[in-house]
């Protein structure tokens, strides 16, 4: 899975969240990092009216005002874009793509990128059978380099095995930005249907990347609620590492929540046995499986 | 009388005593009453001792055996990290209800090299600091007829007070703190690594490339995961340190001695740090727990630290 923040003209990727926090974050870095680059940015929200898109988007300090002002930012519904024509229409959508990456080109921007709520598929809507035939073909629109789309896929609401046809009609899928991100250290953050937040922990965690992890786990202490640590793709974790996320969880429990630790090693497990550190007051180790 | 009798009142303590004895009848006249005694003031009493003197011991005691809990040595004394480790849980564990731990602790010391010797004197020591302020009462019995004598010699070094066969205990003047105790052996030399060990290279900082070293020169072994793992985590841990507190850089050794592995990590600076990884480190501290850990999951760790630099060797069991 890539992050937003290396999402450039030419893909064509999909976000799949179970929150708004995320889709909030995914979204909104999309379309700052499309105007800070030049390019039009065009937002399709299943929202009866954009205002509610507008309103989390100058949160997240877009200037929105400015932005619309002068045409750099438009916020569409999808009655307004994907079903204007009263029904969706995968060739009629297409050829409004490319007319509007034309005029983009000509009115001087970088580039199109758009970005749509999906979920309006899922209503009785004519044509809506046709989003996953839409989806295939318009990669080699976007694949021409001139723009590029975030198509965002709430899974509360679509079915998984729809969703499965959906995500593979993409050439790639997205997240959140990665919390930590250093030659040996990756943390990637999503959010559970719940509003948990969710760390993937990937690669190592020693003196060396140990003032990447303390970040991470300044942000766990901060997030207000239980925190799911996924660590199976954790390679190794020193003692220091492993005493800092004891302490943290301890922080986490003080405020009446918990980490919850997923797919640790046997190794993790004997050393925090042998620390007594698996008494920490915030801490689970979930008995899953490492994959 | 006892030493408990006098403590009446006052805030815990460690009584830490050897007892030298000489015959069956020595080992009975001072175990009995301390078993007796703990009993009668509500004490929690373990006593850790070898099959036969368990045998003597519960005989004696007749009924009232069923209420002191036996553990043979070969079992509790496997490493001297880890025997810190599980009487520092005991005491944990029956603080509540007891007025305080009693043991018996006699360790084996038979089967064991001199380096192995050496590190579970040193164990006897590091007791002192380490229960310091508990509420415990610690009794070592040393078989003379068994023990080797400079083993016995070290027991008096080691213990504050000694208890007569008779039941007094009185100071033991031979007795140095562990802070300054020093076993005759840490001014020799480790014996140096064979000719061709299964890894020798320097490190700097780059930890990951020293891991990935490690465990590859492992590789032939055939160890498990888990193994290699804990192997791995030991040796990050002091290659951290050196990495940290040495100057940055040192040297990495590593070969198979039988059923162990065996992992030399030299740097150039000199280790300040009193009695190192024996303690754990304050219950609120972030650092400083690497040394602390390494000890609990190693058979025995041995450090040689001088003008010249620290060498720290780690032995791992293979399997």
């Amino acid at each position: 899975m890539r992050q937003i923040k290396d999402v450039r003209l030419g893909d064509h990727v999909c976000l799949t969240f179970a929150h708004e926090t995320e889709q909030r974050a995914v979204a909104g870095a999309f379309v700052s990092d499309g105007l800070h680059r030049g390019e039009r940015v065009m937002y399709f929200t299943d929202e009866p009216a954009p205002d509610g898109v507008l309103g989390w988007l100058a949160d997240a300090g877009v200037d929105v005002a400015g932005a619309t002002a002068n045409g750099r930012l438009e916020v569409l519904t999808a009655a307004g874009s994907y079903l204007s024509p009263g029904r969706f229409d995968p060739d009629l959508m297409i050829a409004l793509l490319r007319d509007t990456v034309g005029d983009s080109l000509a009115a001087g921007f970088t580039g199109l990128r758009v970005t749509g709520e999906m979920s309006w598929a899922l209503r009785e809507v004519p044509g809506g059978d046709m989003l996953e035939d839409y989806e295939r073909r318009v990669t080699a629109l976007f694949a021409e380099g001139d723009s590029a789309a975030l198509c965002q896929y709430d899974t509360r609401l679509f079915p998984a095995p729809r969703l499965g046809e959906l995500t593979v009609c993409h050439p790639g899928d997205v997240g959140m930005n990665a919390l930590a991100e250093d030659d040996r250290l990756c943390v990637l953050p999503s959010y559970r249907p719940g509003g948990e937040l969710v760390l993937r922990v990937q690669g190592m965690i020693d003196r060396d990347s140990a003032p990447a992890w303390r970040a991470v786990l300044e942000h766990a202490a901060g997030a207000g609620g239980d925190v799911w640590m996924d660590i199976g793709e954790l390679e190794f974790i020193d003692v220091a590492g492993t005493r800092a996320l004891a302490r943290t969880a301890g922080l986490v429990g003080g405020a009446g929540h918990r980490v919850r630790v997923r797919h640790a090693t046997p190794l993790l497990r004997r050393l925090l046995r042998l620390t007594g550190w698996d008494g920490a007051e915030g801490l689970s180790i979930e008995e899953d499986v490492r994959p | 009388m006892s030493a408990a009798a006098a403590d009446e009142g006052a805030p815990p303590r460690l009584v830490h005593h050897a007892l030298l004895y000489g015959s069956d009848g020595e080992f009975l006249s001072a175990t009995e009453p301390f078993c007796r005694e703990g009993l009668a003031a509500g004490d929690r009493v373990l006593a850790v001792t070898t099959a036969a003197n368990i045998g003597l011991l519960r005989a004696a005691l007749g009924g009232d055996a069923d209420r002191v809990e036996f553990a043979e040595a070969a079992d509790w004394y496997d490493a001297p990290g880890r025997a810190l480790a599980a009487y520092d849980r005991y005491v944990d564990a029956h603080r509540n209800g007891h007025g305080r731990m009693r043991v018996i602790g006699e360790a084996a010391w038979h089967g064991r090299s001199a380096a192995e010797d050496a590190e579970w004197i040193r164990y006897e020591s590091v007791l002192n600091a380490a229960f310091a302020g508990r509420p415990a009462w610690i009794l070592c019995p040393y078989d003379e007829r068994a023990v080797p004598g400079h083993i016995v010699a070290d027991a008096r070094r080691t213990h504050p007070e000694l208890l007569t066969p008779g039941g007094d205990a009185e100071p033991s003047a031979a007795y140095v703190e562990p802070e300054l105790f020093a076993c005759e052996h840490d001014t020799l030399p480790l014996p140096p690594p064979p000719a061709h060990p299964l890894a020798d290279f320097p490190f700097d900082g780059d930890l990951y490339f020293m891991r990935r070293a490690v465990r590859s020169a492992l590789a032939p072994l055939g160890t498990s995961e888990e193994r290699v793992g804990l192997l791995l985590l030991a040796v990050n841990e002091v290659v951290s340190n050196a990495v940290e507190h040495g100057g940055g850089h040192g040297r990495l050794v590593l070969w198979a001695d039988g059923p162990v592995v065996v992992c030399d990590v030299t740097d150039p600076g000199q280790m300040k740090r009193l009695l190192p990884g024996y303690l754990p480190p304050p219950p609120m501290s972030a650092r400083g727990h690497g040394l602390w850990v390494v000890r609990r999951l190693c058979e025995l760790v041995q450090i040689r630290s001088g003008d010249q630099g620290t060498q720290i060797r780690l032995h791992m069991a293979r399997g």
